[in-house]
């Protein structure tokens, strides 16, 4: 699963930490700094380019009303304003906006909802079928013989790039990482026998 | 919640079962009534700030007493790293591995499995193993002699010696990948193996494993959060006292 940066920009330490404490609750998202201080935002954002920025308006510079502007479109960042005044919500174009009045799980339907979304947009691998292709099927038997990148390229004729991307993608679907590892699947998927281990 | 020195011992298992182990291999040993944290260890002589330090990072992984636990000796860290150590080597291990035996022995169609499970299992072991002496042996005899040189401000030259010829960095690098064939195990007994018919022992195994990984993760914390930063800063300061 894909993790997703936030970042957190309003004065009061109270909301900052409350916020953050909730978005715990969220298993696929990392709130990688608060910012206190309206000067710091764009820099600080700029650097870490978060998927989301929460920002309170006021932390935002007086001409700056539509906050769907370059600065941010260009980094693919989703905003959510947050305020106390529900009013804000139609000054301010951005992706959704919490009230400092909302309870708990509405916040995180309102951030999943952003989430969601982001997936949409970025159609990944990981929603592909999880079973190897006959290519990689051939390729772990080689991993799980105990033959080197190189020894599968040479046996295969394909270059040893190619057997590393093969390899990165057989772990990714499987979740299985080391060699040991991969040859029990491969013993218990029939790919090879237990007497070829050495 | 903050473990407190006025609160009882036991008030602070019931809240984190994971603790048992944590105080065992502090010697301290349950049935122990209403004692306070503070009265235990005082009565078994354990150092009151270190035990605390200790027992809120392994209970919270958000509270990181970095300054605090910077203050604790070296000599100590190392002292309740080896125990982990044993406990590991001594308890933990077998005890898996025995269970895994005992599934092997009870004979049924899913034996062949059951051979994979255990020799996947033993060669994690022999890594874990592996991984352990070399701290032992080569890591923790540096950082100690790190340590050594700090407080005597003196160049002995058997520590400087060892001193020249280990960095914690080298030792910082290489400390990620030992927990990725537990994961695999995992994995594949909850993924891609259809259960034996002792199917309680089979989860209990499951549930032993990720026990170990977590306890595991609280250990290397120490080790990574605690002990390798204080000793980079001890580096430093060796290197400019000696102008090495």
């Amino acid at each position: 699963m894909n993790r997703y940066t936030i970042i957190i920009a309003d004065n009061s330490c109270l909301i900052r930490n409350g916020l953050r404490s909730i978005l715990q609750k969220l298993e696929n998202v990392d709130v990688v700094q608060s910012i206190d201080q309206k000067e710091d935002v764009c820099e600080i954002v700029d650097q870490l380019k978060p998927d989301i920025l929460i920002i309170n308006p006021n932390m935002l510079n007086e001409d700056c009303t539509n906050v769907k502007n370059s600065f941010f479109q260009s980094r693919n960042i989703s905003i959510i304003l947050l305020s106390d005044h529900p009013n804000d919500k139609n000054l301010y174009q951005a992706d959704t906006f919490i009230d400092y009045q909302d309870n708990q799980n509405i916040i995180i339907d309102k951030v999943q909802h952003i989430i969601h979304q982001k997936i949409e947009l970025v159609p990944t691998k990981q929603k592909s079928n999880e079973t190897l292709s006959a290519r990689e099927k051939n390729i772990l038997k080689h991993i799980a013989l105990g033959l080197t990148n190189k020894e599968i390229a040479d046996q295969l004729f394909i270059s040893i790039h190619t057997v590393v991307t093969h390899r990165k993608n057989i772990t990714q679907k499987l979740g299985i990482k080391s060699v040991s590892g991969l040859t029990v699947y491969a013993i218990l998927n029939n790919l090879i026998s237990m007497d070829e281990v050495k | 919640m903050r473990i407190k020195k006025e609160m009882k011992l036991a008030d602070v298992i019931q809240m984190n079962y994971m603790l048992i182990p944590v105080i065992h291999r502090f010697g301290i040993n349950l049935g122990f009534g209403d004692k306070t944290v503070a009265d235990i260890c005082e009565e078994r002589e354990i150092d009151l700030n270190f035990f605390l330090q200790l027992v809120n990072a392994y209970h919270d992984k958000d509270y990181f007493p970095k300054e605090e636990l910077q203050t604790i000796p070296v000599r100590q860290i190392v002292d309740y790293l080896k125990m982990t150590h044993a406990s590991y080597l001594n308890n933990t291990l077998n005890e898996i591995e025995q269970k895994i035996e005992l599934l092997q022995s009870e004979g049924s169609e899913d034996k062949k499995y059951i051979t994979l499970i255990r020799n996947f299992f033993e060669g994690y072991k022999n890594e874990l193993t592996e991984h352990i002496l070399y701290e032992e042996n080569t890591v923790f005899p540096y950082v100690l002699a790190v340590e050594d040189i700090i407080k005597t401000q003196n160049k002995d030259p058997k520590n400087l010696e060892l001193f020249k010829s280990f960095s914690i960095i080298k030792y910082a690098d290489g400390h990620e990948d030992v927990e990725e064939k537990l994961m695999d195990l995992k994995i594949i007994m909850i993924k891609y193996l259809a259960p034996p018919e002792n199917i309680t022992l089979y989860h209990t195994i499951i549930q032993d494993l990720f026990k170990l990984e977590e306890d595991l993760n609280y250990h290397s914390r120490i080790e990574d959060k605690v002990l390798i930063p204080k000793i980079v800063l001890m580096e430093k300061s060796i290197q400019n006292l000696f102008q090495i």
